[in-house]
């Protein structure tokens, strides 16, 4: 079992000034390292508009090497542009995940457009960065993993990684829009597709992960990391109803496998858990492990799915 | 090559279809029996929550001669999409074919936006009982948008050529306000994919394979091909995409192109030329064309004015 040892929120959106598109959440951390910080990407919201919707934009902030919990800088425009009209990340993009690619940095990014029968749709994006990540050029403007057979809607959270000169990406695929009390409310599961260029994907087509809750739990940001020999896999997991709030709300799993493909859930092993009061109380979710330093960080959301920012926890010894 | 018109064959008011539809039957399609010919059509019903279409499929079983009716469809041929699915809002066309003693049917599937008034990507159905009733292989389509075919994708047409499948069909290039206040109107074009099992495919990498002839801002649509002595033909329509609707000089007619390899087309809309006439049922608008052979002579199925809200008409080829 993993024991993790909190630190506490390490960003506050509403802490951040001059940035009318960045008002509040810091959704999805996601991590690039640099000699002197980190680099933490994250999904933001200007104000909601006179309808009450939200557009996401993406953005980062640099927190010291030696002292994540100081701030260094925080991106002065969004990585990413808007879509055009029509285009799948016309109303978000969000949320993102990184990597290194020679002197370039690949983005992998969620696109939100909206819908009229169901709030939204979602599906994944490309881009790449020559100026280590700051701004983003998007690869067309359209997606670059969409909708399939048994992936009909809502791709989205994507997380890539690279393995054995293999390009990986986990992502989740939304199997149902349930109507709870009126309201359409998506239900997703984990899924992988693999590529040898990181452009064109070979999908998977299974659901990586057995479902706990319910048939209907929903489960996002599978988070993987290879370490002594197996794979693991940190990702956060939902009741499909009410779970804005703490009883359904979010909470992190874990899975291993040696192959990629076979996953053993094991959510006693997460070692993680909401706390008895703050910030992260009556939720967590949105899991991202990275590794620095000789130290194994997690870094992750607390209530309201980030809308007050996202905090960092540390292994407390060895990696199972 | 010369087409000789034949007037129109079949008017859907005349007619009790199934799903409360009660005008237009477009986009024809044959599936050619040995006795008869059953000619599968798009038609309305109204969306009681906001007055807006739905599109349904129906067919009508003709004689050979096309000229008697034998009878409509009597119940639901296949069911619209489930809640936020690509296919929600409507089925407009499908393309059927033998293949493997089932019925495929390729449906382009209408989902409506926010910010523009729809989405589209093509889904497969799969019939048993000889294209009376169709079931998808997923909830989700096979070809839909990507990274330089942002949206739009529809109106397949496919064919199996030397063990291969082929499909033709159009993509979205843009959505672009034509005049100040008006709202957003779609520019696509016709492209081509490639399959071993017609579920998987493999888009052309250079996008548009048919050249404009009204400029960039030409759309064209339902790509439909036959293959007479060793060379391909293709039909389709294309019109102006602004003020396309009411002004019948900017409106659809129908092109065309030949190719001997499947890969380089020729456009040669004169020849051969199929013409709106004056005062007829398709006097102002030509569009929707379907391209089928029976009994040795090649017969085009279309539209005519008001894109077949009164049915749709056949045009038969004189091969000099």
């Amino acid at each position: 079992m993993f024991k993790w040892h909190k630190l506490g929120k390490v960003f506050t959106p509403q802490d951040v000034k001059g940035r009318t598109w960045l008002k509040e959440f810091a959704q999805a951390p996601a991590t690039l390292l640099f000699d002197d910080f980190v680099r933490v990407y994250f999904s933001c919201r200007p104000l909601a508009d006179e309808n009450g919707q939200y557009i996401s934009h993406s953005a980062y902030v640099d927190l010291d090497r030696v002292n994540l919990f100081k701030v260094r800088q925080v991106s002065k425009q969004p990585i990413l542009s808007l879509g055009g009209l029509g285009e799948f990340d016309e109303f978000g993009t969000y949320p993102v995940s990184v990597i290194r690619h020679g002197v370039e940095v690949r983005a992998y990014y969620a696109g939100w457009t909206r819908c009229e029968s169901v709030p939204f749709n979602v599906a994944i994006g490309m881009a790449t960065s020559v100026d280590a990540g700051k701004t983003f050029i998007k690869h067309g403007n359209g997606p670059i993993l969409s909708y399939s057979p048994d992936e009909p809607f809502v791709l989205s959270g994507p997380k890539i990684r690279r393995f054995n000169n293999i390009w990986y990406l986990w992502y989740i695929a939304g199997r149902k829009w349930k109507l709870v009390a009126g309201r359409a409310e998506p239900v997703y599961k984990i899924r992988m597709a693999s590529s040898s260029d990181g452009i064109h994907w070979h999908k998977q087509n299974k659901d990586l992960i057995e479902s706990r809750l319910e048939d209907d739990e929903a489960q996002a940001s599978p988070d993987v990391f290879y370490a002594h020999g197996k794979y693991h896999m940190f990702f956060c997991y939902r009741y499909s109803c009410d779970y804005r709030g703490k009883d359904n709300g979010y909470r992190i799993g874990y899975a291993s496998s040696v192959n990629l493909i076979d996953w053993l859930r094991d959510d006693s092993k997460a070692g993680i858990d909401v706390s008895e009061q703050g910030w992260d109380a009556e939720m967590i979710s949105y899991p991202h492990v990275f590794e620095l330093d000789g130290q194994i960080y997690l870094a992750y959301l607390g209530n309201q799915v980030g809308r007050h920012g996202f905090g960092l926890a540390v292994l407390d010894g060895k990696l199972g | 090559m010369k087409w000789k018109k034949l007037g129109k064959i079949f008017d859907p008011t005349q007619h009790s279809l199934p799903n409360d539809c009660v005008q237009f039957a477009q986009s024809p399609q044959a599936l050619v029996f040995e006795d008869f010919i059953r000619i599968y059509f798009s038609t309305r019903a109204i969306d009681k929550s906001n007055g807006k279409f739905l599109s349904h499929i129906a067919f009508v079983d003709m004689k050979k001669n096309l000229r008697d009716i034998i009878g409509v469809s009597e119940k639901t041929v296949i069911p619209l999409g489930g809640l936020g699915c690509f296919d929600e809002h409507g089925i407009f066309p499908m393309n059927v074919m033998r293949h493997d003693n089932v019925v495929y049917g390729y449906t382009c599937g209408w989902n409506r936006r926010v910010s523009v008034s729809v989405d589209t990507a093509i889904g497969l159905a799969i019939s048993h009982d000889d294209g009376l009733t169709f079931q998808r292989i997923g909830d989700g389509p096979v070809l839909a948008a990507s990274a330089y075919e942002p949206f739009l994708v529809g109106d397949g047409f496919v064919k199996v050529i030397g063990g291969i499948f082929h499909m033709w069909y159009i993509f979205g290039k843009g959505w672009k306000s034509f005049a100040i206040d008006a709202v957003p109107d779609r520019v696509y074009k016709i492209g081509h994919a490639t399959s071993s099992d017609g579920i998987n495919w493999l888009k052309e990498a250079d996008g548009q394979i048919i050249t404009d002839r009204l400029g960039e801002d030409e759309s064209q649509a339902l790509p439909t091909v036959i293959d007479i002595d060793n060379r391909y033909y293709m039909f389709f329509c294309y019109r102006q995409s602004y003020d396309f609707r009411q002004n019948k000089q900017r409106g659809y007619r129908i092109g065309h192109a030949w190719s001997n390899d499947l890969v380089n087309w020729t456009r040669d809309d004169q020849n051969p030329l199929l013409d709106v006439t004056p005062g007829a049922w398709d006097s102002d608008m030509l569009c929707y064309p379907h391209v089928f052979e029976s009994d040795g002579k090649v017969y085009l199925l279309y539209n005519g004015n008001e894109f077949g809200r009164y049915g749709f008409g056949l045009a038969e080829l004189e091969i000099d």
